[in-house]
């Protein structure tokens, strides 16, 4: 009975033990020193869905082969060594093979941290304790709080690249309104003095012709820079139509030669064309196409110092068509060449101060050579060593014959067109309908001096009195006035019978040249649309064409 | 107490086989080759550790403590700064982006490299003294190197010293220092290095 102490003692701590184990939410796996197993919890029952009856006496490495073949066996090995282990959740993922509980979203398998420690007595090694947690939920909730953290730091860095890269729009927008400005009012520097001096009447005949001849050059020079800024504005708002036709390239080069020849000449600047004839045709807009190889020459010209040299190129390359202007000029540091193309930049201010321009004619050659699908670039080997601009434009198997480029626009190449009245307005009456003074003075001094006679009207109400009372043989309006605009007038005049002038022809006036505006003018009753600044050479035979003058004698022949 | 030459020498290439166990350890678990640094050793009185560590380790440090027990017995550390907690944790688990914080997760993966650490360490030198020496769990604290250095269980009336191995553990191109730190008694320590020396003389015949 003496030695029945310790024993009952020992019985009692087993007892409690166990008790203490089943209770535990974690899993308590004991094994002797021969790693066999002693002790399976309630847990482990529970999620391995293995008794204690069918594991306690076998030996743990057998029961589990999987713990050899994921190389976790070495952690036992070291743990009959004396060893403590700890398996992190992140690094093993799990011990034993769990499901997840019920609800875990995204784990099949429970994630476990585990403990593996030698049970000691004196010194030596009598067994193993392994403690496993089931952590799935933990792991979740990291998951889910990294992925809201990355989340956020997503949008704060791209909220600070959208930030930046507004305030660098924003900088570029005032140089280019500072650029803008000057740009805009150095020409009108020169039409306000001469046409001063010209009202003064104190010129010479010399002079005169001479002032005349500057304000003339300095107006198509601000013309074309009010052209530059609407091809931009309508590009950026995707409103640029084009107007696909198979296109020859070899006539649009050499008309595009043809005005910067004078330029060139100036500057004692070789010209030098290579074209090969077979290379097109293309699908694209003539008039378009002309405008980027204008660009590119003008900015040749521009960027090359006397007696330098400007080459254009049109080969064949592959299945594209491959446009090259290169130039003996300036060059382009190799730093700013992937600028070249951006909107409003320009090496440098001082380079702008120095060449003028607004540093638009690249970024539209860019984006126009892009709607023809095809593309833009550049090559420099540096400053003071010439640029070389290269187009390539995709070459399409056209169906038919090649419509050629057509005649070009009037006013493209700025040089403009030599007005000498071909087709005689005498006797006819021609109605001009504009709120602005000048320019009714100036449409009535062009049709006047081709023998028309000419009634002014300043407002829609004006005009609709005039046809009726007059009737004029054909009507020029402006489409943007005040009050009723042209649009108003056309319908009320189409209104009228034909015996009161309903049927006058009509022609309209407008800055606005975009595809679906010339179709709502020629919708709403007028016979054609003449964009401004009017060419008087366009505007007499529009007038006369519109008189039925010129088809008159057309049928004639 | 200051080791000689010789001493410091022999004990850093004693220390350096666990490390190379330590780095293949830690290559074969994670994927990555990690390697560390050959150690540098140094011994200081437990009371000029703070000043000794402060400067290699300011503000808060993650430490991985394992007591051991036996006829050496003593506190074991790996101490690593608090970024450089997270960066260590970042590499081994392929992290792709650095996380912010030390989360549950990663301050078990820690526990775990220190543990690899320390058992080597711990157990070459129980081998080499011929002694059993048992562990406590590790585990893992985050808190200033004062608070650490207090909580360390040693015997206030004897004189401690603290063998002080520092390293760098390299994985994928980044280095992450650490070090490790076991705080022993005069005795232990002296026992610690007769056994060194004598290992030291085994080798060179």
């Amino acid at each position: 009975m003496v030695n029945d102490g310790p024993e009952k003692e020992a019985r009692l701590d087993a007892a409690v033990l166990r008790w203490m184990q089943d209770l535990a939410a974690q899993g308590t796996l004991l094994t002797d020193e021969e790693l066999r197993v002693l002790g399976w919890n309630h847990w482990l029952e529970a999620h391995t869905g293995r008794r204690a009856s069918e594991v306690v006496g076998r030996n743990l490495l057998e029961l589990f082969p999987e713990l050899a073949e994921r190389r976790l066996d070495r952690y036992y090995l070291s743990a009959l060594q004396g060893q403590v282990s700890v398996l992190s959740q992140r690094l093993h993922g799990h011990l034993l093979s769990m499901p997840a509980a019920a609800g875990q979203k995204g784990f099949e398998r429970m994630q476990q941290s585990a403990r593996i420690s030698p049970l000691t007595r004196e010194g030596r090694v009598i067994g193993t304790l392994t403690v496993i947690d089931d952590v799935t939920e933990r792991v979740a909730r990291e998951a889910e709080l990294q992925s809201q953290l990355e989340a956020r730091s997503r949008l704060l860095a791209s909220e600070k690249a959208a930030r930046e890269e507004a305030e660098l729009a924003n900088r570029l927008k005032d140089d280019f309104l500072a650029t803008i400005s000057h740009e805009l009012r150095t020409p009108l520097t020169a039409i306000i003095g001469w046409s001063n001096m010209l009202r003064s009447g104190k010129l010479d005949d010399k002079m005169r012709a001479r002032a005349v001849e500057t304000i003339h050059r300095n107006a198509y020079a601000q013309n074309q820079l009010i052209s530059d800024l609407l091809d931009v504005s309508r590009i950026i708002s995707g409103k640029l139509r084009l107007d696909v036709r198979a296109v020859e390239l070899p006539p649009i080069l050499e008309a595009a030669l043809d005005s910067v020849r004078p330029a060139a000449e100036a500057k004692e600047i070789r010209l030098h064309a290579l074209i090969d004839p077979l290379a097109g045709p293309i699908s694209g807009d003539a008039d378009r196409l002309q405008q980027i190889i204008w660009n590119l020459l003008t900015n040749a010209v521009k960027f090359t110092p006397k007696h330098g040299k400007v080459q254009l190129k049109l080969e064949r390359v592959e299945s594209h068509v491959e446009i090259t202007v290169s130039d003996s000029g300036i060059g382009i540091a190799p730093d700013f060449l992937p600028y070249v193309f951006d909107r409003f930049r320009q090496a440098d201010a001082a380079a702008t101060r120095h060449h003028g321009g607004l540093g638009l004619g690249l970024s539209i050659v860019r984006q126009l050579t892009e709607l023809h699908g095809g593309t833009a670039r550049v090559e420099s080997e540096g400053e003071g060593r010439g640029a070389s601009f290269c187009i390539s434009l995709p070459f399409i198997a056209v169906k038919g014959d090649p419509e050629g480029p057509g005649p070009a626009h009037p006013t493209a190449g700025g040089g403009g067109v030599e007005f000498d009245c071909p087709p005689s307005l005498e006797g006819l009456r021609v109605l001009v309908v504009d709120d602005e003074q000048d320019t009714r003075d100036l449409l009535r001094a062009v049709l006047e001096r081709c023998g028309s006679e000419v009634t002014g009207a300043s407002s829609a109400a004006e005009a609709l009195a005039a046809v009726e009372a007059l009737r004029p043989d054909v009507i020029v309006s402006d489409l943007g006035m005040p009050g009723e605009d042209g649009y108003a007038l056309i319908a009320k005049v189409r209104a009228l019978p034909a015996e009161r002038g309903g049927r006058t022809p009509a022609a309209a006036l407008t800055a606005y040249a975009r595809t679906e505006d010339r179709l709502r003018v020629l919708r709403s009753g007028f016979q054609i649309h003449l964009p401004k600044p009017v060419e008087p050479a366009e505007l007499v035979t529009v007038v006369a064409n519109l008189s039925g003058r010129v088809d008159s004698e057309a049928g004639k022949k | 107490m200051k080791l000689s030459e010789r001493q410091n020498d022999a004990l850093a290439e004693l220390i350096n086989i666990a490390f190379a166990r330590t780095g293949a350890a830690l290559s074969e678990l994670t994927g990555h080759r990690v390697m560390l640094n050959p150690p540098e050793v140094s011994v200081h009185p437990t009371l000029e550790l703070s000043r000794a560590l402060s400067k290699f380790i300011p503000g808060e440090v993650a430490s991985i403590h394992q007591v051991f027990a036996g006829p050496v017995a003593g506190d074991a550390l790996l101490l690593l700064n608090h970024d450089g907690a997270r960066h260590l944790t970042d590499l081994l688990t392929d992290e792709q982006s650095p996380s912010k914080h030390l989360d549950e997760s990663a301050r078990e993966v820690l526990t775990e490299v220190g543990n690899i650490l320390l058992n080597a360490c711990l157990g070459m030198f129980g081998n080499l003294l011929h002694v059993h020496v048992s562990f406590s769990v590790p585990r893992l604290h985050l808190e200033s190197l004062e608070e650490l250095l207090a909580s360390l269980v040693t015997d206030k009336d004897e004189v401690h010293y603290a063998l002080v191995i520092s390293t760098a553990f390299h994985v994928r191109d980044s280095a992450v220092k650490g070090y490790l730190v076991m705080v022993l008694s005069v005795a232990s320590l002296d026992r610690l290095i007769q056994e060194v020396e004598a290992w030291e003389a085994r080798q060179v015949q």
